[in-house]
């Protein structure tokens, strides 16, 4: 079978060659004379801010629009260089929704769109499918029930799947995989699994083109790294040549401050208490919070983290304990109740839980805090409104600055800008945190980190809980780090880096161990050993 | 709405960012000072067939039936008649999109109109009532309804579509019963006279219509309420935890919900005179066709009080005149279907690409300022 494979490592030639593509919208030159090439078995990244013209890449590779002008020319299996939509054919594309069916099985989801014609009714021959779909799964190094539901799957193993599914009906392993912000609420024990089955398939040949918002991804993963700016290719450099910093300035076209470094915070009666909190995966967690610090909360996904900022808030039932707010307890599961005593929760989902996106930006900015815009017959003082509106719109510096618009139409860092002015405008006493920064790119982060220090600083308790450590780092006074559902380790301000936070969350899962030899997180080598 | 949480594969492979460049440089000249381009811009983006497609349609119908049919189309019974038989169809609509604002279908509507107009019959004939108490019982009675079905919502969690087809069934059995299965005669004149009185020429139903859209429109559209109701309907648990009573917001919409249905079923047997077990189911199609073509009107894709109304009387207007044109009876269910189809069509048309739709609308205006 090798000597069917046209290119070999080491080929000189490019199984993708992009020249000279363009493309424009009416107004917008979205992408100007992109150069690209991809040769077998390397990882290419390509990363830039929303507008950078990167998702005009994936749509012209996709088939989505056309260029204008410019050529995609792909290498078949047999050497031919093919032009055009039969070298589009060639792409297989992993996007954030993956297209797979949850209540269906992983066999079943393979075999889906494979069966065609009078053979759709010819009996599933079950035994033999199921044994393709574990040697198709294994040759990512993953081993997973292959007869359950994809429903109940990580995050990871149905990328993984995905990957499979597009890598299965290949005659040969030399050929374009292009992953489309693949990593997006994807916890980072997973993304390593995920990276570890795009290595092999890079490793047996496979070109990878890798579009991502995480830029320790990329130089975790990629060969060498494409940075678009405003439609432009900005940069073309191998990942060895550059580090994080000088990645966002090429990003961005400037530095980057980073977040502000948190400020010194008043003492006084902490605002609130969390007293034995049991709900989701949290078991047991107590911890007081002070007026005007930023409390992080780190760990992996399933530790409790992701359910601490909803459980205190009320949107996530309390299975027991209590939640003490300024000395009086706090209702359960009664998020109206929590936001008039001064709560504000920011979810991590923003489609499903966070705004409601067929609502214009400013009737979300206003929702949660309606009472001072009420004039008389209850009715709702539109001017008072806009003008409201616009004071937070300029404050938070939502882009465009026209609040007058579905929320869907913005984008992700601007949705999240809406977000955080419609808490902020409620004059919070405490700021709910989860995931801030998901699906938001660097520039938009920037305001983001920005607008939780001067909401701290103003006096706000504020709450952060994060899958990503170095933003827990920049920006927090004192880190949690859940394991379990419990409290594994209070980090002070000089105790938090990366390296703590993450040793710390990862040891958790050496319980074992740690009940052996006492409670230290030098585990991290231990852990990649027992997987 | 329950075909949003369909997750379309296509769909987010359509990327923002693109778009909204495209978005932001449209809404450029529009907004800062807007040039005399500008103003002409807005005008054709206002009057534009995607938002008042229903009132070119109503202008289409109009015109062409005043030329084929003038001498029936173009008299003055014609339109009283019209006003006044579609004020009930136009009730029963805005009774149905206030529920559809906040997420919940009321298929039970129908059962609903069918149920108050039996029971007023019911009350004043063989139970003896007076006139306005029969009617307030009724009202009561209508909001009951509505109750049960947003405590079957939000209590039980059974699915509106489910609970509110359930409770039409449910109704249908309770109108036989206390109509014994046939018409009740010798209703009082003053049950009549509301149902087909003037006041300056125009039917009481139709103000009665007129009123009612007012106040569910300012309601909608200019309180708190309203604000309360349409996020509801966007994103039930976002709203939640923006601190919406979103199980009040639905128990209230089919309760308001339920009561101009029984103000409709009233005013329906009043018209006929009777009280006819049969009616009320019937009217169920046509209001869902209301309510979905208005919601593609004026408010871009939202529903709303006004566009259904109009919808209404346009999609009456266009069975009249076909009708005056020689066309069998049937023509008006036909016509719902096809305008149900449509609607349900074009807001999906509206709503699925709405980033693409702004780099059309880009590609497209700056011909049409030229």
């Amino acid at each position: 079978m090798d000597d069917r494979r046209a290119t070999q490592p080491g080929d000189p030639r490019p199984m993708l060659r992009i020249s000279g593509l363009t493309k424009t919208f009416p107004g917008i030159r979205a992408l100007s004379n992109l150069s690209l090439e991809v040769h077998p078995g390397e990882i290419v990244a390509v990363i830039g801010q929303n507008g950078s013209g990167k998702s005009t890449l994936v749509k012209l590779l996709a088939g989505v629009h056309s260029a204008d002008s410019g050529t995609v020319e792909v290498l078949d299996e047999s050497g031919d260089l093919l032009v055009g939509p039969d070298a589009l054919e060639h792409l297989h594309f992993i996007h954030q929704d993956l297209g797979l069916i949850p209540g269906l099985s992983s066999v079943e989801n393979l075999g889906l769109g494979r069966r065609a014609g009078l053979g759709a009714f010819s009996p599933v021959r079950k035994r033999r499918e199921r044994r393709e779909a574990e040697t198709l799964v294994a040759r990512f190094g993953e081993v997973f029930d292959v007869t359950a539901a994809v429903s109940t799957l990580t995050a990871a193993e149905q990328r993984i799947l995905a990957i499979a599914r597009a890598l299965s009906g290949w005659l040969t392993h030399d050929n374009l995989l292009v992953l489309d912000e693949p990593t997006v609420a994807l916890p980072s024990g997973e993304v390593r699994r995920l990276f570890d089955a795009v290595r092999r398939v890079a490793a047996e040949g496979a070109g990878v083109i890798f579009i991502s918002h995480r830029l320790d991804e990329v130089l975790d993963l990629a060969d060498r790294i494409v940075v678009l700016r405003g439609g432009q290719l900005v940069a073309d450099i191998e990942t060895t040549a550059v580090d994080h910093d000088e990645l966002v300035r090429l990003i961005t076209g400037r530095q980057l401050a980073d977040a502000p470094a948190p400020r010194a915070h008043s003492r006084g009666e902490p605002v609130l208490s969390a007293r034995g909190l049991a709900g989701g995966s949290v078991i047991d967690l107590s911890f007081d919070l002070l007026p005007g610090e930023i409390v992080g909360v780190g760990g992996l996904i399933g530790s409790g983290r992701e359910h601490v900022a909803a459980l205190l808030f009320g949107a996530l039932k309390r299975a027991g304990g209590e939640v003490v707010v300024r000395g009086e307890p706090l209702r359960s599961g009664d998020p109206r109740t929590a936001i008039r005593r001064g709560l504000a929760f920011v979810p991590a989902e923003r489609r499903e839980h966070g705004a409601i996106m067929d609502l214009y930006a400013r009737e979300n900015l206003t929702l949660p805090r309606l009472a001072p815009l009420r004039r008389r017959f209850g009715r709702l003082d539109r001017g008072a409104e806009r003008r409201d509106v616009a004071e937070w719109a300029r404050r938070v510096d939502l882009q465009p600055l026209d609040a007058e618009r579905p929320l869907k139409l913005f984008s992700g860092g601007n949705q999240q800008k809406v977000v955080l002015a419609k808490w902020l405008r409620t004059d919070p006493l405490v700021l709910l945190l989860d995931e801030p920064t998901q699906g938001v790119d660097v520039g938009a982060q920037a305001s983001v980190y920005a607008l939780i220090a001067a909401a701290a600083e103003s006096g706000a308790a504020v709450v952060v809980a994060s899958s990503e450590a170095k933003e827990i780092e920049a920006l927090c006074h004192r880190a949690l780090v859940m394991r379990d559902g419990r409290v594994a380790a209070t980090l002070a301000r000089h105790e938090l880096t990366e390296e703590n936070l993450v040793s710390a969350s990862l040891g958790l899962r050496q319980q074992d161990l740690d009940s052996l030899f006492g409670q230290h997180g030098d585990s991290g080598a231990a852990v990649s050993q027992k997987r | 709405m329950p075909d949003e949480q369909i997750a379309l594969p296509r769909r987010s492979q359509v990327d923002v960012s693109t778009v909204l460049q495209a978005a932001a440089a449209d809404a450029g000249p529009a907004n800062g000072v807007p040039g005399r381009r500008g103003r002409l811009a807005q005008a054709a983006a206002w009057a534009s067939p995607r938002r008042l497609s229903v009132v070119y349609f109503f202008a289409a119908m109009f015109v062409i039936f005043s030329v084929w049919v003038p001498a029936t189309f173009l008299t003055s019974s014609t339109w009283h008649s019209l006003l006044a038989d579609q004020a009930i169809t136009g009730l029963v609509a805005v009774a149905f999109s206030i529920p559809i604002a906040a997420g919940a279908f009321d298929l039970a509507i129908g059962s609903e109109v069918g149920f108050g107009g039996i029971l007023v019959a019911w009350l004043i004939v063989p139970r003896g009532l007076p006139v306005i108490p029969a009617i307030a019982l009724t009202l009561v009675a209508g909001g009951c309804v509505g109750l049960v079905s947003g405590l079957l919502v939000v209590r039980a969690r059974i699915d509106a579509f489910i609970a509110t087809l359930a409770m039409s069934s449910i109704l249908l059995a309770l109108v036989s019963w206390i109509s014994g299965g046939s018409q009740i005669l010798n209703l009082p004149n003053s049950l009549q006279a509301i149902a087909t009185n003037t006041l300056l020429g125009i039917a009481y139903p139709v103000w009665i219509l007129l009123a009612i859209t007012l106040v569910a429109w300012y309601v909608l559209e200019w309180t708190p309420v309203g604000r309360s109701i349409y996020a509801t309907g966007g994103n039930p648990e976002a709203a939640r935890l923006a601190g919406v009573r979103t199980s009040l917001v639905i128990v209230l919409s089919l309760i308001a919900c339920g009561m101009i249905a029984s103000v409709a079923g009233i005013l329906n047997t009043g018209q006929l005179g009777v009280g006819d077990p049969t009616a009320g189911p019937s009217l169920l199609l046509p209001a869902i066709a209301g309510v979905f073509l208005g919601s593609t009107q004026f408010r871009g894709g939202r529903v709303n009080v006004w566009g259904t109304v109009f919808a209404i009387y346009a999609l009456a207007t266009g069975t009249t005149g076909l009708q005056l044109a020689g066309a069998p009876t049937w023509i008006s269910e036909l016509f719902d279907g096809v305008a149900l189809l449509i609607a349900v069509g074009i807001s999906k048309y509206q709503r699925r690409p709405t980033r693409r739709l702004a780099v059309i609308r880009q590609a497209v205006s700056p011909r049409r300022a030229r």
